[in-house]
């Protein structure tokens, strides 16, 4: 069985004045997700730019907004998106530098968490030899992955969803934002030393670190993996209030 | 590569856009409301209070309007401001230090209730008054 879907879909291309909105209708199968509908468009107008790899949310490449939130098209079904709607509106994420379409620019993004020095994986991973291993165990000190026999997931996918859907992100692209300021208090956690766990806590100081952050919980809200990027940051404050009090009454924070 | 950004005013628009968004985000924008009201309130406090400088005869005649029920229902208005943005940012204080960050939104409905409770607490007061 398939059904008929309208779609309104975000097009700009580099040199236009402004956006615009394009509609199209495309038939899809009663089961398809929302990543079908965008490649069903691509078949009828070749001119449409989207980014998408794996089709299961493991890569977190083709997210967008959908109906104006931020989603994952490749498992978000389309009777979903449909509920209460005669139309689909498919729009790129925010806060990015708008390339093409649907095709916005991560490279800040990924900057920002190759400053923590690694991505954000699982609180616990079971390993090939049946055995639960905490991350410390996994990684060495230098944050380089041991020879365990380990199958490693990660939560964050690097979709960018966190950043598109934060308010603070709106005032100033200089914000750490959510994902890199999870995957700074990620990295502190996995490791023993305390000159690189003092790095990474000065790293998510000041003014553009946690301290940006204004307590909306739209990261964690929308996160499509559980990463709680939300969590992270108050985590973080909470252990940089205490290093200054410490500080404050002359203690070693 | 030419990319576009969106305008600061249209990027600035997202710190009021709740569709579909969770109970944090609402916790977000009224606390944006209700500080921007207090600021306003604060400038006007400034500005009337400047009228003592006119003496009695300027003073008197201010604060028969006041009592006016319109300027009175202002006054519960402001009285909301307060509680609602004091409450919330007592709840934005707690989670920011690492307290009971996975319960925030039932501290932010649990904050507003007692808000609510106070607004109608001093309503009665001020109309009664």
């Amino acid at each position: 069985m398939s059904r008929d879907v309208p779609v309104k879909m975000f097009r700009f291309k580099p040199g236009d004045a402004a956006p615009r909105y394009q509609t199209y209708r495309v038939t899809v199968p009663d089961a398809a997700n929302v990543i079908d509908v965008i490649e069903a468009v691509w078949r009828q107008d070749a001119s449409l730019t989207f980014r998408h790899a794996c089709h299961h949310a493991s890569c977190g490449t083709c997210a967008v907004r959908l109906n104006g939130y931020e989603r994952l098209p490749c498992i978000y079904s389309v009777a979903e998106a449909l509920q209460g709607r005669d139309e689909m509106l498919i729009e790129p994420l925010r806060h990015f530098p708008l390339v093409s379409d649907l095709v916005v620019d991560v490279a800040g993004f990924f900057q920002k968490q190759e400053a923590a020095g690694l991505v954000i994986t699982r609180t616990a991973e079971t390993s090939l030899d049946g055995r639960r291993y905490s991350p410390s165990e996994l990684f060495d000190q230098a944050g380089k992955l041991t020879d365990r026999p380990y199958n490693r997931f990660e939560n964050c996918v690097e979709c960018g969803i966190c950043i598109s859907a934060c308010p603070t992100m709106a005032a100033t692209d200089k914000f750490f934002g959510p994902a890199g300021l999870a995957a700074i208090n990620r990295a502190r956690q996995q490791t023993d030393d305390p000159q690189r766990k003092s790095l990474l806590l000065a790293l998510a100081d000041g003014e553009q670190g946690v301290w940006r952050c204004h307590s909306a919980f739209e990261c964690t809200h929308a996160c499509p993996q559980d990463v709680d990027p939300a969590g992270a940051i108050m985590s973080l404050r909470h252990d940089l209030a205490a290093q200054k009090i410490k500080r404050l009454f002359g203690g070693q924070g | 590569m030419a990319m576009a950004q969106d305008s600061k005013l249209k990027r600035a628009a997202h710190w009021a856009d709740v569709r579909g968004r969770g109970l944090g985000m609402w916790a977000y924008v009224l606390n944006r409301v209700t500080g921007i009201g207090l600021v306003v309130y604060l400038y006007i406090h400034l500005v009337v209070l400047s009228m003592l400088t006119g003496g009695p005869a300027a003073w008197d005649p201010f604060i028969k309007v006041v009592r006016s029920p319109l300027f009175l229902g202002l006054d519960v208005v402001l009285i909301s401001g307060w509680l609602i943005h004091g409450l919330n940012g007592l709840r934005v204080t707690l989670t920011g230090v690492g307290l009971g960050v996975r319960a925030q939104k039932a501290m932010f409905v649990g904050f507003m209730a007692l808000a609510a409770i106070g607004i109608v607490a001093m309503a009665l007061l001020v109309f009664r008054s």
